[in-house]
């Protein structure tokens, strides 16, 4: 690594307006491209023009590089290489591929610049390409942000096409004939004379010429894949119970953890009495770790069975214990010397707001959140003398890489990271406990791979959540008309949380303080959106859509509130309020597809949320009915600007799992403290939606943008202020904190 | 040491009497389809058929499993031969994750063994003990449809 | 054959431990009250409607339901469980889908508990969750909303429980963390041979 990328890494500042004044790099280090990582381990015979594909005699393999968390990724990366590449389903095998500065994420940057998606300034643009810059030079390959689409697609479209245009380059060279007067389809070189040559048949030609470079990509009506159906490569797999998670794994000698650490996260352990357990069934030993235990057994549940039966004393944590003190110490930040940042201030609120009169004084409450994947966190490490092998479901690799190479003191070359399927993630696979807990006994027994599994208690226990936030807002109406909006939020940084975990800093300010909210397309003649931070909280994490995650649910709560008290239609006022036409034109359909104004019936109410977050405005309309056992959701209209729908089998199941999220979250769901523990140890507690819940969900794309976005988070936002304008709708009581289910049934 | 039915085939295992059935099939005997979720009965990922009934087989202990008949999802069905719902499963794109998905093709599966021709209230009855967190729900919903059709026309 | 012997000569006789139970049948003595047999109802109204009874003791919408202390308020069964006419789910989603049949005692906090009888809602007939004491206690006496037991019936049925690990030796003893029906089920027993003893009499505003 560079001496700039260790700078740079160590100093990340995503999301810091400081990029633009502080940061220079030489044009040539940001230009240079990074090594193909496939060249190195290619065998007898094999060829790679890109660190995307591998073409051997045995086959066909495309590299993934996004990790596959459940949406799709691994599928849609093929697809969009499959489309140039002239390759069907069925002709190819998928692997992860190695970590690698070459799967640089050219799009997560996006989000972290202080403009709007709309803003196409000269300013906000260089900003971008700075913010790219740094990931690039840093090597940032990540999955997250809902970039996987954004990043890979052109980049994998051009990846495609000049594999296709080298191979037929060998071809043109191997049967002297114009490389002009070959074509491409379904995996094979057709050659003048009809005849067909399969690609893995000119592995060995192909391996001697230097890679081409396109001219030009293919028309979208020239496209096979993009846009139609898609068969996802691993369906067959997880409905038979084939498909192998990273908890699944077996290997030879291989020996099963679990472990007990402080459940008052990031606090020591004081004692621990092991005999017990250590008598227990399987068990063959008891590890002592940086602030806990570790059991090894001979099956995962005796070593559950056995880490449960260690009597041990937990430190004390190092925030507030109780959860009062929490939302207190959320109410205290208000102050000049914790604002993160001004994001917004158009007109003049102070006059906009000063006098008498009737000045809507809010405030909104959101909990943290477990993200609570179904598959338990878990990994698989072997430390050897000369290099680990570490079998996990990583979003950041090269961070896990970096952090199992600091602990064991061996070169990150030497650590091998071997990505893995998983159980979902929502974000919780962007953290590295597992990893470190893992690499932690690993190295207490050298030689053997160690499979470490958290419990599911042991998993809530310590699952950084989602922020917990706060929101103050007043508004005023004047001539019937929603005139100013000041919203002040206060939250802990989620991204300081994060980087704090693995040594890193990430200076002020944090966008995702205020995402959703000061990028708002609602242009009041007065608005001011100010976010601060909050300190001495639990550590907290990236949670599916991050911060719009609760600044939509304040947004789009106080102005339906302003709404209503102004006594306007929500739908018409909002349409007045947004001049941004890609916006616009969401809620035009939204309001559509939803025969917004049509009349309901009794004890039924529609509401209506608008959030834009990854670049994809997003609005959804929510229909309830208040039944004698509680809210029952009936409908829910979701319509989203993402550019590009690349396989609209995928994109609807996203936007559908993301409204449940969303719901259900916002109905029944929170993690609170107690004695600094996390109450919440299961399932059992911390319920979301179940099938009998859920509504039918109606989904539109639109594809009027410029710019292709990723649709895994953006529908979240929205579900939750729609439900509780909803809900608002049907029984005329205004739900302001989450989760809901604390005021109100749901059938 | 226990003797039973797995898939159709006799085994023995020489494990702890509370040990659950969960645990004996994914550690003890290599079938990885079950899956671990919660460990307490509230997820469902771990379904399987317990003679012949859907059960949560992390709450049968290896004391009940003397002379029982148990089928997993992978003797459900294979990729090859799916079984009906695996196949409508297959058919509708359901999985996003995937890690629940056994357990949701179990409970639908031993379901409609009972029940053909379900009723929509009846669907949502069964399939709300199995938690999805990817929110797959409403295409759960059209496969159990699916699968139901496909087991009732005549094979 | 042998159990039924051994409940006939435990009521004869004062006192007479039962085989596989410590609980002893101990034949009230001495003068009792209509008072007395009030002052046991009240104690066993406090076993009928804590949440480990009442939850399944629920009405024709067959729904068992979730309340006490780790509950929060009181609602139905997570999970949309209906147990169907037949009262244990055969028509959806059966209890024993995740509610095992049992003697082994209930360890894991939060899961599903067990029992030495399939899990299952009381008839319907036995409805008593939410009702008042009087309610309760006319019911329970009435033949026709009680299984059609008289005073003794139902003391054999609370031996039988006991024989059987069933559902009223799984209130007293709930495990997981659960908060336990009050008293044990020897004190249950006594209350109830006391209460049959005296005639079942019920506190005021009992609906005849």
């Amino acid at each position: 690594m560079s001496t700039l990328a260790k700078l740079t890494r160590r100093g990340f500042l995503i999301g810091s307006a400081t990029i633009a004044g502080g940061v220079a790099f030489g044009i040539y280090t940001v230009k240079k491209p990074h090594a193909n990582p496939l060249l190195d381990g290619l065998g007898e015979g094999e060829v790679s023009f890109n660190p995307w594909i591998k073409i051997g005699s045995d086959g066909i393999v495309l590299i993934t590089p996004h990790t596959d968390l459940g949406q799709g990724a691994r599928s849609v990366q093929a697809a969009l290489l499959a489309e140039e590449l002239d390759l069907e389903f069925g002709q190819f095998r998928t692997e992860p591929g190695p970590p690698s500065a070459a799967y640089w994420n050219t799009a997560s940057g996006g989000e972290g610049v202080p403009f709007t998606s709309h803003d196409r300034s000269l300013l906000a643009e260089s900003m971008r390409g700075l913010v790219g810059s740094v990931i690039k030079v840093m090597g940032l390959q990540v999955t997250g942000g809902s970039s996987t689409v954004p990043d890979s697609f052109e980049k994998l479209l051009i990846a495609g096409a000049s594999a296709r245009e080298t191979l037929k380059a060998a071809a043109a060279r191997k049967f002297a004939v114009a490389h002009a007067d070959l074509h491409t389809s379904d995996g094979n070189v057709l050659l003048p004379d009809g005849r067909q040559i399969a690609y893995v048949d000119l592995a060995a030609e192909a391996a001697s010429i230097e890679p081409v470079r396109p001219k030009t990509l293919r028309e979208p009506h020239r496209w096979r894949l993009i846009g139609k159906p898609m068969p996802r490569l691993d369906i067959v797999a997880k409905s038979t119970g084939t498909q192998v998670y990273g908890i699944d794994l077996r290997m030879e000698g291989m020996v099963h953890a679990s472990l007990r650490t402080n459940p008052r996260q990031g606090g020591p352990m004081l004692r621990h009495d092991s005999s017990q357990a250590e008598s227990m069934p399987g068990v063959s030993r008891v590890l002592e770790l940086s602030n806990g235990i570790a059991v090894i057994a001979d099956n995962t549940w005796n070593a559950i069975q056995a880490a449960r039966a260690v009597e041990i004393e937990w430190g004390p944590a190092p925030y507030h214990p109780e959860m009062a003190e929490h939302w207190r110490e959320l109410g205290e930040s208000f102050v000049e010397a914790r604002l993160d940042k001004e994001w917004r201030n158009d007109g003049d609120i102070a006059a906009a707001l000063g006098g008498t009169g009737d000045v809507l004084e809010l405030e909104y409450r959101a909990p943290y959140l477990a993200h609570a994947p179904l598959e338990p966190i878990s990994a698989v490490v072997q430390v050897s003398e000369q290099r680990v092998d570490l079998w996990v479901s990583h979003q950041i690799p090269r961070f896990a890489q970096d952090l199992v190479s600091r602990m064991t003191g061996l070169p990150v070359e030497q650590v091998h990271l071997h990505n893995q399927y998983c159980g979902g993630s929502f974000g919780h696979r962007l953290e590295f406990e597992n990893i470190r807990y893992a690499t932690e006994i690993a190295m207490q027994l050298r030689g053997t791979p160690v499979k470490l599994t958290f419990s599911r208690e042991e998993d809530f226990a310590h699952d950084f959540p989602r922020q917990i936030a706060l929101c103050r807002a007043r508004g005023r109406v004047r001539d019937g008309k929603l005139d100013a909006l000041d919203l002040q939020i206060a939250a802990p940084s989620v991204i300081t949380s994060q980087f704090s975990r693995i040594d890193m800093s990430a200076p002020s300010p944090d966008s995702q303080l205020a995402a959703g909210v000061w990028n708002t397309a609602y242009a009041l003649p007065h608005m001011r959106v100010r976010a601060y931070r909050a300190p001495n909280l639990a550590p907290v994490s990236s949670w599916r859509s991050v911060g719009a995650s609760t600044g939509g649910f304040f947004l789009e709560s106080a102005i339906d509130e302003m709404i209503v008290a102004a006594g306007l239609d929500p739908m018409s006022e909002r349409l007045r309020l947004c001049s941004e036409p890609l916006t616009r034109k969401v809620l035009e359909a939204v309001a559509e597809l939803s025969g917004w104004g049509s009349k309901l019936g009794p004890n039924r109410g529609r509401g209506l949320a608008l959030v834009e977050s990854f670049g994809v405005p997003t609005a959804e309309v929510v229909e309830v009915t208040w039944t004698d056992r509680g809210i029952r959701i009936d409908k829910v209209y979701v319509v989203a600007e993402v550019g590009r729908v690349v396989d609209p089998v995928n994109f609807d199941n996203q936007v559908k799992g993301a409204v449940v999220w969303g719901l259900g979250h916002a109905m029944n769901c929170e993690i609170t403290y107690a004695d600094g523990i996390a109450q919440q140890t299961n399932y059992h507690a911390f319920e979301g939606m179940r099938l009998y819940q859920c509504p039918e969900i109606v989904v539109r794309g639109l594809e009027n943008g410029d710019r292709i976005r990723g649709i895994g988070e953006p529908p979240v936002p929205p579900a939750a202020p729609a439900l509780a304008n909803a809900i608002f709708a049907a029984t005329g009581m205004r739900l302001r904190e989450m989760p809901f289910h604390k005021f109100i049934d749901f059938a | 040491m226990v003797s039973f039915k797995l898939n159709g085939a006799a085994v023995q295992v020489e494990v702890p009497e509370r040990m659950p059935l969960l645990w004996v099939l994914r550690d003890e005997l290599g079938l990885t389809g079950t899956k671990y979720g919660c460990g307490i009965a509230q997820c469902g990922a771990c379904t399987v058929f317990y003679n012949g009934q859907a059960v949560r087989s992390c709450q049968i202990p290896a004391s009940m499993l003397d002379g029982a008949e148990i089928t997993t999802i992978e003797g459900l069905g294979t990729p090859e031969q799916p079984h009906p719902a695996q196949a409508a499963w297959i058919e509708h794109q359901v999985a996003q994750c995937g890690y629940c998905q056994s357990g949701q093709i179990m409970a639908a599966a031993g379901f409609l063994a009972m029940y053909p021709n379900p009723s929509d209230e009846q669907i949502d009855q069964v399939m709300s003990g199995n938690l999805c967190r990817c929110g797959t729900y409403p295409r759960i919903r059209e496969a159990v449809k699916s699968a139901a059709v496909k087991l009732r026309e005549p094979s | 054959m042998i159990r039924t012997a051994a409940i006939v000569l435990g009521l004869a006789i004062t006192t007479c431990a039962l085989a596989d139970s410590t609980l002893q049948v101990n034949r009230p003595s001495g003068e009792l009250s209509t008072e007395d047999g009030l002052i046991a109802w009240q104690r066993i109204f406090a076993v009928l409607s804590h949440p480990r009874c009442s939850n399944c003791h629920t009405d024709e919408h067959n729904i068992p339901m979730w309340s006490g202390p780790s509950y929060g308020r009181t609602r139905p069964h997570g999970m949309n469980i209906h147990a169907g006419p037949s009262r244990m789910g055969v028509e959806t989603l059966m209890c024993s889908t995740c509610h095992i049949t049992s003697r082994t005692p209930n360890t894991l906090p939060h899961a599903a508990p067990h029992a030495g009888h399939p899990w299952m809602l009381a008839p319907a007939a036995f409805a008593w969750h939410g009702k008042d004491s009087a309610s309760v206690c006319t019911q329970l006496r009435d033949p026709q909303r009680n299984g059609g037991r008289d005073g003794q019936a139902l003391v054999e049925h609370i031996i039988h429980d006991a024989e059987a690990h069933a559902f009223i030796t799984w209130g007293f003893a709930p495990g997981g963390g659960r908060e336990p029906a009050p008293g044990s089920m020897q004190a249950h027993l006594d209350d109830m041979l006391l209460w049959t003893s005296v005639g079942m009499p019920c506190p005021e505003g009992a609906q005849p």
